[in-house]
């Protein structure tokens, strides 16, 4: 006898929701990221994509919170990355590595690293090829590695950017930067498709990143005072 | 065992032979800015191997300096080897410039030692190649021979299987060339190869490991390894078949890497290493060209693919292989038991090997400097304050970041740094530009920058924090002033401006 429509239409049912449980037990295997980001993401989704707006210190920051942990990280394409930053953000340069002109074979040089380091961080050319994309995101899931794309990315289950930003700690004439707060956006499928956001000090004054949520910018504001520092007079001989 | 009697060939200072230097000129050659050779009229200042640039040009501050091409060596050196192969097959490349051949064979077929290493010096010397020609038990002491052969006027120096042990007692321990242990040894008072043999095997291994007991083996005149004896027909070689036979060298130098890793894989789990490697190539039309490579079971699958792509290189140019590559392989010749190597205790972490066999994939691809590591470094700027080293490499930034570097621009760090600085400009409420004056005064307030075609809106500024760096040094000499700004798109940016000219150092996004 044949199976009647509801049967199968029950069977398929559970064999959907026995994969996605097991696409939760995955997702649920993450990397760490920086405190301050909890609000946003509970951690790095290994095997996913995640793509900011632009790079900058949101990615380096991202990067800091399982570098720190002790994984290995790569960055593809970026030759203009701050690696000072990056150290002051919480990155082990040690686990770093920089493919700074992959140019044409960007796509192999990134399949090469998912492979092998636990974040990938990419800036792909301006318009990247569709099956190129998914292939990357592909390979992305097999290996359990974090891809963390800048520009745009089709199939990144979270999008991160900075909604707004002001620097803090330049007068007109004097001063030196010294913090910043941010706005950042969270959106995508593991957002539950509502956005997110949060306030950051990207970096703080005491160069971290921490939440800069209301409730603590009043404290903020009171450290702060404490440790502005003048500038010292730069006239140097080397 | 007995020692195999060896011939050993030695080109001198054949880096600078190969990039065609006279010997009557002071040059050098540099690899990892240390001197790797040198003419004999740079050494007759006092030039010495091992020297840095500098003290180098301390002594002979008219030196020519060269960079170190091992791929244009080893094309050079193909003709010497021609040249010797004509006499007898089966040469070894040590290394550009040095090769050996086992002796025993040659020389009944010449009718003695003594005519065969003439026969080869007369060949190599023909075509006006200094070279000099040892012959003693084993590729150690055969090699120091031919170094003492260059004071004789023949330039031969045969010692005879009796003799070997006793002309090594007399060399110095630097001579094993294995700076970590001589320092130890020289400091314990052991300083020639005889008081070293002298000393029992057992407590030298107990002592200095397995190096200390590859280091008294060759003191003593045996191989640095005891040879393994292995049943016959095992097939540790490994080859790929190019299906569609390939033009290029760079796919061949990609498969010779993975041809490499599966001989050493196979080799590794016998516990063997091989002392030399044998590299084949075959083309489509049936041609089949070999040569040996010395190895030691230090190689790494790398530098195999590397010194795959020198002969390919060599074969191409001295125009031996011509049409397309069918086949390569590669043949691990005399294995040996391998003995290990010593990894640090603690601290120097091993990298992970995943991560060294990607980024090493990536140098196949791209070079050895495509894939780097950032190293803090000393410097004022952003740009100067980090260092980019090629993976594989360990090389020390040339300026320590731990020193106090007053000046500096203050922290946080900009998260994006241009390698050039990118041009722009400054301009006041009157869309006039904005300009600083050798006492630091600012024309007026700026209130818009302005990159390629973008404007931005001028929300604060900082500044001029003015810099005069390297003034004793004209070339690295440079004088000009720092601001920061903050634009209304909620960016900062690090701006320059020397000689009236302004621009984007590093941006804080």
């Amino acid at each position: 006898m044949r199976p009647s429509r509801r049967q199968r239409a029950a069977e398929a049912l559970a064999k959907v929701a026995g994969t996605e449980h097991l696409y939760t037990a995955l997702e649920e295997f993450s990397l760490p990221v920086l405190p301050a980001f909890h609000g946003l993401l509970s951690g790095l989704p290994r095997g996913q994509v995640v793509s900011l707006d632009a790079p900058g210190a949101l990615a380096l920051a991202l990067l800091a919170g399982a570098s720190q942990e002790g994984s290995w990280s790569a960055v593809v394409g970026l030759p203009e990355l701050g690696a000072v930053a990056a150290a002051d953000l919480g990155c082990d340069l040690d686990r770093v590595l920089l493919v700074d002109r992959p140019a044409d074979r960007w796509a192999d040089v990134t399949a090469a690293l998912l492979e092998a380091v636990d974040i990938v961080l990419l800036q792909p050319p301006a318009r990247p090829q569709a099956g190129i994309v998914r292939r990357l995101t592909a390979l992305a899931r097999r290996s359990g590695c974090a891809l963390i794309t800048t520009g745009g990315w089709d199939g990144a289950s979270v999008r991160l950017r900075v909604e707004s930003s002001s620097w803090l700690g330049v007068q007109q004439g004097h001063g030196h930067l010294h913090s910043r707060r941010v706005k950042v956006v969270a959106e995508g499928r593991r957002t539950g498709g509502r956005p997110r956001s949060a306030w950051l000090w990207l970096p703080g004054p005491d160069g971290s990143v921490s939440s800069a949520e209301l409730a603590s910018v009043t404290n903020m504001s009171e450290r702060q005072a404490s440790t502005t520092t003048p500038v010292s007079s730069t006239h140097q001989v080397a | 065992m007995d020692q195999q009697r060896t011939l050993v060939v030695w080109c001198p200072d054949w880096p600078l032979t190969a990039a065609g230097t006279d010997p009557a000129i002071p040059a050098v050659v540099l690899s990892s800015a240390r001197v790797s050779a040198c003419t004999p009229a740079a050494r007759a200042t006092g030039v010495r191997r091992g020297q840095r640039l500098r003290d180098a040009q301390r002594f002979c501050p008219e030196l020519t300096v060269l960079e170190a091409d091992p791929e244009g060596e080893t094309r050079a050196f193909e003709q010497v080897v021609a040249l010797v192969e004509e006499v007898c097959p089966r040469v070894e490349m040590i290394r550009p410039g040095l090769l050996a051949i086992p002796a025993r064979g040659p020389s009944r077929y010449y009718g003695g030692e003594e005519s065969v290493a003439t026969l080869i010096r007369d060949a190599v010397l023909s075509r006006d190649f200094i070279c000099a020609v040892g012959v003693a038990d084993g590729v150690f002491a055969a090699n120091l021979a031919a170094r003492a052969a260059l004071d004789d006027t023949d330039g031969l120096c045969l010692i005879p299987s009796s003799g070997t042990a006793e002309f090594l007692a007399r060399h110095p321990v630097s001579v094993l060339d294995l700076p970590d242990l001589t320092d130890v040894l020289v400091r314990l008072g052991i300083r020639t190869l005889g008081r070293l043999v002298e000393l029992p095997l057992r407590d030298v291994l107990a002592r200095f490991g397995a190096e200390g007991a590859t280091a008294h083996r060759l003191a003593s005149g045996l191989e640095a390894r005891p040879p393994a004896t292995r049943p016959p027909g095992e097939d540790l070689s490994a080859h790929l078949e190019f299906e569609p036979p390939i033009e290029q060298s760079e796919p061949a130098v990609f498969a010779a890497k993975s041809l490499a890793d599966l001989m050493h894989a196979k080799l590794g789990e016998r516990g063997l290493a091989c002392v030399r490697v044998e590299v084949e190539a075959s083309t489509t039309d049936g041609q089949s060209l070999a040569r040996l490579w010395r190895h030691d079971g230090l190689l790494s699958s790398l530098a195999v693919a590397e010194r795959v792509r020198w002969q390919l290189d060599a074969w191409r140019t001295a125009g031996r292989l011509t049409g397309s590559l069918a086949r390569l392989a590669l043949t691990p010749d005399q294995v040996v038991i391998d003995t290990g190597r010593q990894l640090p205790l603690w601290g120097q972490a091993e990298n992970d090997e995943h991560v060294s066999r990607a980024a090493t994939r990536i140098q196949v691809m791209l070079g050895h400097t495509a894939v780097t590591r950032p190293r803090l470094a000393g410097g004022r700027g952003p740009a100067e304050q980090v260092v980019r080293v090629p993976w594989g490499d360990t090389t020390a930034p040339a300026l320590p970041a731990e020193h106090p570097w007053p000046g500096r621009v203050p922290r946080p760090a900009p998260s994006i740094v241009p390698a050039e600085p990118r041009s722009a400009r400054i301009l006041d409420t009157t869309g006039e530009p904005v300009t600083v004056s050798g006492r630091s005064v600012v024309s007026a307030p700026p209130t818009q920058l302005v990159v390629g075609r973008e404007t931005f809106t001028i929300t604060a500024w900082t500044g001029p924090w003015p810099i005069r760096e390297y003034w004793w040094d004209r070339r690295r000499s440079r004088r000009c002033a720092r601001f920061q700004v903050t634009t209304d798109d909620g960016r900062a940016w690090l701006l320059t401006v020397e000689n009236g000219q302004w621009a984007v150092e590093a941006i804080y996004t």
